[in-house]
């Protein structure tokens, strides 16, 4: 069965509330009982609606279907049995009287009003009144009888003891709670009891089973069994559920053709024909459980029934009282038939009564004659008669009206039916009565379309009676039919049954299942297919209903899919999880690997990795490259016939790699010849030779630091590998400041050598270095060096002593070492908080350790080296100058160096003072080996010219002080102006003094291979070698040297501000290095020696420095924010009508350039030269002499100039200049000579 | 059905998968036994020239380091072919997620379109249904582990997104229902004790995640709120850890 449950609409609501009794409501379910009542009692006249207070007044009393009402004022009389007899007759005659009477009375209560509420009404009130009848008639009656035999029956009663209430039980401390089983909790229990039919069977059965002698079945078994069975079903029913069809939201009452639907009045829904009716259009009043199925299903379910009143079949019908059907709602229209129980609306009476008159009418729809009774147009003098059912189809206009009627028994109410035919139907209400129906009410004339839809146009022969059932209820039910079997209990297949029964024990197992299955079938048939459990059966209508609201197999289909998807995507995101772990896991494996290597190698050859890490850290220091390769021979083809073993850091890493190392000293001795070498080829004054100064300083203390290193990690020098013992790990880092402290005090040391002194002081310095900074640890490093230099000359002395020639070096070594000292000694207090600040920055560290000596401070043994060389001050740039050009004043050299340094760079402060504390250290072989050779004389020997030196000493030393004196003077002016340059300006001049510089015997009589000593080179057997030339040179040259220098500042014109830019210091300081290409030692002495000849001298070769700048000769001059670029010297005072140099003129200065470096050399106080570059423009300048240098001289210094600009146009346009330059040049000497030849494009 | 019919297609593209992650991982295996030999025979090698080192020649011993160099070189390499496969793998499951993401995301979009239409019968329990949708197709969205950017070696792609979205496996998912689906048997992972970890914070990868630039970086991936993001940030982006790294340099 199915119910369609809608919401009261609102108007409905207030005519129910507003005409409804109370008391009559929600009727509809209750099946009023009546008691029967043994008396009949007086007819009542009619049961029209009645008012509340009527209904008070009123009792109703149902005999024999018929309703007898009495008023409760009315007097009752008193009948005697006897006098029931003939009141029997008398009612009798009454009855067949009032048989008609109270048909026609019922019909218009029984009828479908116009609305639904006022039919419920009416039948609310009957009801109502009948059952007070009852209620009265019992209580009549009982006083009634006692009244008839006895006057009145005696009272009795007796007193109970007045009961004492039990005390209550006391509460449970905690409130009751009741929680809900879940439905796999209730799916394990057997929810099912027994009644008594399941008893009596379950007896009979066990009877049974007892004769043959099984044993009985205990009820829980039964009853668990049902249960599984209705479990099962409800699951079978469930998938059958699913194929119903779903109620038809649109469906209309097919009686009052009203889609209303109360909670009261529901539309009923026949399982098998789909009609739907209202339970009060169709008389039932309450709501059965399970199916629900029309009478003509019910009881016809075979074939089609067909009114006898009209011709359309479809339709709501009830049977008539002799068996044959008619729809109700001819019975309600037709005056002649009523229903025999206004309840139920069964059975129709009256057929027979129906005039024959009324049969003969021809209804004006279907134009049918005789077939069915009709009704006419309600309209006075229209005789038109339709069937009820054509009318409904037709849409006619048919309204139900309860009318109010004052009787006999006050005011009653009865129904007026009125229809009308088309033609009279009221005017609005025609057909399209839409409108009207809200307004007017309910029209059953509005409703044309629906009764259209729910009769079929019949088959015009009545007597066709077999017809497919489907068409009884037309289109709608022909789409509707549905061919499910009368009664919906599942089947249950056999293999379930099995599996239902397989938890319990029971003899004789199928055989019982059996019969108790087809109980159950039976039980279930007569229950109309209700489930036995309440609870399933509400859960399957729940279900059913949340099924068919997504009926869409296809959607649960896909949602299960959609499940198993995302069940999918779980797995994969497992795998993915999984593969990133191993991916992870693979990583690690993989570093795992490279550290075991690692590690390995740490164990096996730790040597190796010392070594290695230690010759990384010297080759780092070198910067600008110049070791990292092999000497290019073909650069230098005289290389070998200076150095025997050429050593360089690329041939030092392969023989590391080759494990031809086996300690630290190897290493050592190797970086050593490396450097002696260089120090050895190239002149003091290069480059190349700083470079290698500096490499010797770091290194030194890198070397150190692995020495100690070696030492502490205890490395067996044999196998390159960990001594088994690791050693003792004294720190070596571990000292206070009273160590440091205790060694500064010469006394402390007096026990030791001057070596051992010295080797003290060093470590102890690169401690201090290495110790976080302070200003302790800056007052100490400052004093250690000192103390090392001084140590250093001691050890100096005492081994000078051994030779004279050796002393007369150390001597000039001293000095110079000693005035450096001085110097540096100066620059230190004055640039001390500068060097601690810096320092600190070495460090990371800002802070300033105000308390100095407090505290043993614990030492960081970060590596040494880069805290005692914080500048990796890129060298200079390398500048060639020639080996036996070399004659300079060492001390000059180096004082412009320190003085240059000290001025415009605070940084290479640190780097000069290591510089001097390294010096003296290496110092004491530097004289062995220098002096050993005994080089006959310097004019044949141009290295060793240190006898001329020996024996010019003193001279030399007083001319040299003087010199440099002016050099300070000079340097002091110049600020930072890089020496680099001027040595190698100052030295090319005097490079063709000596006679012969025959390089060859030089090799051989050179000093002492570096493989002979340990710390082959130094910087003094340089100093020394170039030295000794320069004595000779600079004994005779340095007076006249200043002399013309003094003249030729005064001979100074006037100059021109010409250029925007004058070059500064700083910006001198900031000339970058060289490009690597120059890293290759330049050729030594082969300059000098091509051009022996003194031809191209004073053109080519601007000669030392002040002098030798003649005008007209070439130079690179230097400006500030430009290379070096190729210019002529000029000179200032030139004739103003301009001269010819050798053929070719020379542009004259301008005035304003002439006055510009007059007032230029005025602002510096020093001399300046006019120079005109080479380029396009030809511009002028005044520059300073170092500023300026020479070209031509060395294809290296040009090339090295070429290389210098930055940018590839400034380098492009250098390289025009110098080609015009070199065409210049070509064109002078061409002039001169006529037969050299010079091709400026071999150097680009 | 229709909707399923992208899905059928990926049963298919999926239907090897398992092989391959079997081949895969079989290689990896194999190259894991041969990298335990060369492991073995290195240990070998370098007891050898621990006990012998005082009597060996340099060349003997040159020769042996040389032998150990090899052995790890080949060590290193099949450890970079097992990474490499790794990642192979990796990139291959998450093409397969990713496809399965925007072939889900249809489907549902799909589903949830008939949904609405079949519960037009009942407004409420179709919008019921609807916000039970709406959750889990967040959820969803959320899930989806837009990995563009593969990590180590990678590749052409890494100009792409690199914010990655996870999913949390941690969250509580209680609130995810679909329709009705139970909550407990879909979208609420197992917490897998296993699950790899990233980010500052060592936590599991939930949310959106950013990669780190730096293919050596020992971390990858981690949390927009742990390094301070919202939005991902345009151009490379470095953890702070390799930025500090990077500085240094």
């Amino acid at each position: 069965m199915r119910r369609l449950r809608r919401g009261c609409r609102a108007g409905v609501v207030g005519l129910d509330m507003g005409r409804g009794r109370g008391r009559g409501r929600g009727r509809g379910r209750s099946v009023p009982l009546r008691p029967p009542s043994p008396y009949r009692l007086q007819l009542s006249p009619s049961r029209e609606t009645l008012t509340y207070a009527q209904a008070q007044k009123m009792v109703e009393v149902d005999l024999d279907g018929r309703l007898h009402r009495i008023n409760i004022t009315d007097p009752l009389p008193v009948i005697t049995e006897d006098e029931m007899m003939a009141q029997d007759i008398v009612e009798c005659n009454s009855n067949k009287e009032n048989s008609e009477q109270t048909q026609s009375r019922a019909r218009p209560g029984r009828k479908p009003p116009n609305t639904k509420s006022r039919r419920r009404e009416s039948k609310n009130s009957s009801h109502q009144s009948r059952r007070s009848g009852g209620h009265t008639q019992s209580q009549t009656n009982s006083f009634q009888n006692p009244s008839h035999h006895s006057p009145l029956p005696e009272p009795t009663f007796r007193v109970l003891e007045a009961p004492c209430p039990l005390d209550a039980p006391p509460l449970p401390p905690s409130y009751y709670r009741f929680i809900e089983k879940t439905g796999e909790e209730q799916d394990q229990e057997a929810e099912y009891d027994m009644d008594e039919e399941d008893l009596a069977w379950l007896d009979m059965v066990n009877q049974k089973r007892v004769c043959e002698g099984h044993a009985s079945v205990t009820p829980d078994t039964f009853e668990l069994l049902i249960d599984r069975l209705e479990r099962e079903s409800v699951l079978e029913s469930r998938n059958q559920a699913l194929s119903q069809s779903a109620i038809d939201e649109e469906a209309f009452c097919c009686v009052c053709l009203d889609d209303e639907c109360l909670n009261s009045n529901v539309i009923l829904f026949c399982d098998i024909c789909n009609l739907a009716v209202h339970q009060e259009c169709y008389g039932v009043p309450y709501i059965p459980e399970g199916q629900w199925l029309c009478r003509c299903c019910l009881q016809s379910p075979s074939r089609p029934v067909d009114c006898v009143l009209c011709p359309n079949r479809g339709g709501a019908f009830k049977q008539t009282s002799d068996g044959r059907w008619a729809h109700v709602v001819c019975a309600i229209w037709i005056p002649e038939v009523c229903f025999a129980n206004t309840v139920f609306l069964e059975p129709v009476e009256g057929v027979k009564n129906i005039p024959p008159a009324r049969w003969k009418l021809t209804c004006y729809l279907c134009k049918q004659k005789g077939r069915g009774a009709s009704i006419q147009c309600h309209k006075a003098n229209c005789y038109r008669a339709f069937h009820v059912t054509c009318a409904q189809k037709a849409g006619l206009f048919m309204k139900i009206d309860p009318v109010r009627e004052t009787g006999i028994n006050g005011t009653t109410f009865s129904v007026k039916k009125t229809a009308y035919c088309d033609n009279h139907s009221p005017v609005g209400t025609r057909r399209d009565g839409s409108g009207d129906e809200a307004v007017e009410g309910r029209l059953v004339g509005g409703r044309g379309t629906r009764g259209q839809r729910s009769y079929t146009q019949t088959p015009p022969p009545p007597p066709r009676k077999k017809t497919p059932k489907g068409q009884k209820k037309g289109k709608k039910s022909s789409t509707r039919r549905s061919t499910v079997p009368v009664l919906l209990v599942p089947q249950i297949p056999s293999h379930r049954l099995n599996k239902i029964c397989t938890g319990v024990a029971v003899q004789r197992k199928n055989q019982f299942m059996q019969r108790l299955h087809n109980y159950w079938l039976l039980k279930r048939q007569s229950r109309n297919g209700m489930p036995l459990i309440r609870r399933l059966h509400s859960h399957l209508q729940a279900h059913k209903t949340a099924e068919q609201r997504e009926p869409d197999e296809k959607l649960s289909a896909a949602m299960e899919e959609l499940r198993y998807w995302q069940k999918l995507r779980q797995d994969l995101e497992r795998a993915r999880l999984l593969v990133e772990l191993i991916r992870k896991r693979e990583r690690l494996k993989r570093e795992q690997m490279k550290l075991h290597q690692a590690a390995l190698e740490l164990k096996l050859t730790p040597a190796l990795i010392l070594l290695r890490s230690t010759l990384d850290q010297l080759q780092e220091k070198d910067t600008p490259q110049i070791f990292s390769k092999p000497v290019n021979l073909a650069e230098v083809p005289d290389y070998l016939e200076f150095i025997s073993k050429p050593m360089d850091f690329s041939t030092m890493r392969a023989k590391l790699e080759a494990h031809a190392y086996c300690s630290i000293a190897d290493l050592e001795s190797d970086f050593n010849l490396m450097v002696s070498n260089c120090l050895k080829y190239n002149s003091k004054e290069t480059a190349f030779h700083h470079a290698a100064l500096y490499l010797r300083e770091v290194g030194g203390a890198i070397l150190r630091h692995a020495h100690r290193q070696a030492q502490s990690i205890g490395l067996d020098p044999s196998t390159g590998m960990h001594l088994p013992d690791s050693p003792n790990k004294h720190g070596f880092y571990q000292c206070t400041w009273e160590d440091v402290d205790s060694l500064l005090d010469p006394v402390n040391r007096l026990h030791m050598s001057t070596e051992e002194q010295l080797k003290a002081l060093l470590e102890k310095l690169d401690v201090v270095t290495s110790m976080r900074s302070s200003g302790g640890r800056t007052k100490r490093i400052r004093l250690l060096r000192r103390e090392i230099n001084t140590v250093g000359y001691k050890q100096q002395r005492s081994q000078s002593i051994n030779g004279k020639e050796e002393e007369e070096e150390v001597d000039d070594e001293d000095d110079e070492e000693e005035e450096e000292e001085e110097v540096a000694d100066v620059e230190e207090v004055e640039e001390k908080e500068e060097d601690v600040k810096k320092e600190a920055v070495e460090n990371g560290l800002l802070t300033s350790d105000s308390t100095p000596d407090d505290s043993p401070p614990t030492l960081e043994p970060s590596c040494p080296v880069s805290s005692l060389l914080p500048g990796d001050t890129p060298p200079e740039p390398p500048v060639l100058g020639l080996v036996s050009a070399g004659r300079r004043s060492p001390g000059r050299s180096n004082k412009r160096q320190r003085s240059s340094r000290s001025g415009g760079n605070v940084r290479s402060d640190n780097d000069a003072e290591v510089s001097e504390t390294l010096k003296p250290s290496k110092q004491e072989e530097a004289p062995t080996e220098v002096c050993s050779p005994e080089t006959p004389s310097p004019s044949t020997n141009s290295s060793p010219p240190v006898g001329v030196g020996r024996r010019t000493s003193v001279l030399f030393k007083k001319a040299k002080n003087g010199a440099r004196l002016a050099k300070n003077k000079v340097s002091l002016q110049n600020g930072g102006s890089t020496e680099g340059k001027n040595n190698g300006l100052d030295s090319t001049p005097i490079a063709p003094t000596p006679p012969t510089a025959p390089t060859p015997p030089l090799t051989g009589s050179n000093p002492a291979p570096p493989t002979t000593a340990p710390t082959p080179s130094s910087p003094s057997s340089h100093q020394l070698r170039s030295r000794g030339s320069s004595s000779e040179g600079e004994g005779e040259k340095t007076l006249p040297l200043l002399v013309k220098e003094e003249g030729l500042t005064n001979g100074l014109g006037k100059h021109k501000d010409d250029d925007p830019d004058p070059p500064s210091d700083d910006q001198k300081q900031s000339t970058p290095p060289p490009p690597k290409r120059s890293r290759g030692k330049p050729a030594l002495a082969k300059v000098p020696e091509s051009q022996n000849g003194d031809s191209g001298r004073s053109l080519l070769l601007p000669f030392d420095s002040e002098t030798e700048l003649t005008p007209l000769d070439l130079v690179w001059a230097k400006c500030r924010g430009y290379p070096s670029y190729p210019a002529m010297v000029v000179d200032p005072d030139m004739p103003q009508e301009g001269l010819l140099h050798n053929g070719i003129p020379i542009p004259v200065p301008p005035v304003d350039v002439l006055k510009l470096g007059e007032r230029r050399q005025k602002e510096t106080g020093e001399r300046h030269y006019l120079v005109l570059f080479f380029d396009t423009k030809r511009t002028w300048q005044w520059l300073p002499r170092d500023k300026l240098l020479p070209m031509g001289m060395d294809d290296t210094v040009d090339k090295l100039r070429l290389m210098e600009g930055k940018k590839p146009n400034v380098r492009k346009s250098v390289h025009t200049a110098y080609d015009r330059a070199m065409v210049h040049l070509n064109h002078v000497m061409n002039h001169v000579k006529g037969n050299l030849t010079f091709n400026p494009s071999n150097f680009i | 059905m229709a909707a399923g019919m992208y899905l059928e297609h990926y049963l298919d593209s999926i239907e090897n998968l398992p092989f391959e992650l079997q081949r895969n991982f079989t290689l990896m295996r194999d190259l894991d036994t041969r990298t335990e030999d060369l492991k073995e025979q290195i240990d070998s090698l370098a007891r050898e020239y621990t006990s012998n080192a005082r009597t060996l020649s340099s060349e003997q011993k040159l020769s042996l380091l040389r032998q150990l160099q090899q052995s790890h070189g080949k060590c290193k390499e099949f450890g970079d072919d097992k990474v490499q496969l790794a990642m192979q793998t990796y990139e291959m499951v998450d093409k397969h997620i990713r496809r399965l993401d925007t072939d889900l995301a249809r489907f549902e979009a799909d589903l949830k379109e008939k949904q609405i239409e079949s519960t037009d019968y009942d407004s409420t329990s179709s919008k019921g249904n609807k916000s039970d949708l709406r959750g889990p197709k967040e959820k969803k969205v959320a899930r989806m582990k837009l990995k563009v950017k593969s990590d180590d070696d990678c590749s052409p792609k890494s100009g792409q997104k690199k914010a990655k979205l996870t999913q949390a496996p941690e969250f509580p998912a209680p609130t995810v229902n679909f329709g009705n689906v139970h909550p407990s048997d879909v979208l609420d992972m197992p917490v897998d004790p296993n699950e790899p970890t990233y980010c500052l914070c060592h936590q599991v990868s939930y949310g959106e995640m950013i990669g780190c630039d730096n293919t050596d970086c020992s971390i990858e991936w981690f949390h927009f709120a742990c390094v301070g993001l919202t939005t991902k940030p345009r151009g490379k982006w470095y953890c702070p850890r390799c930025t500090q790294e990077r500085k240094k340099k």
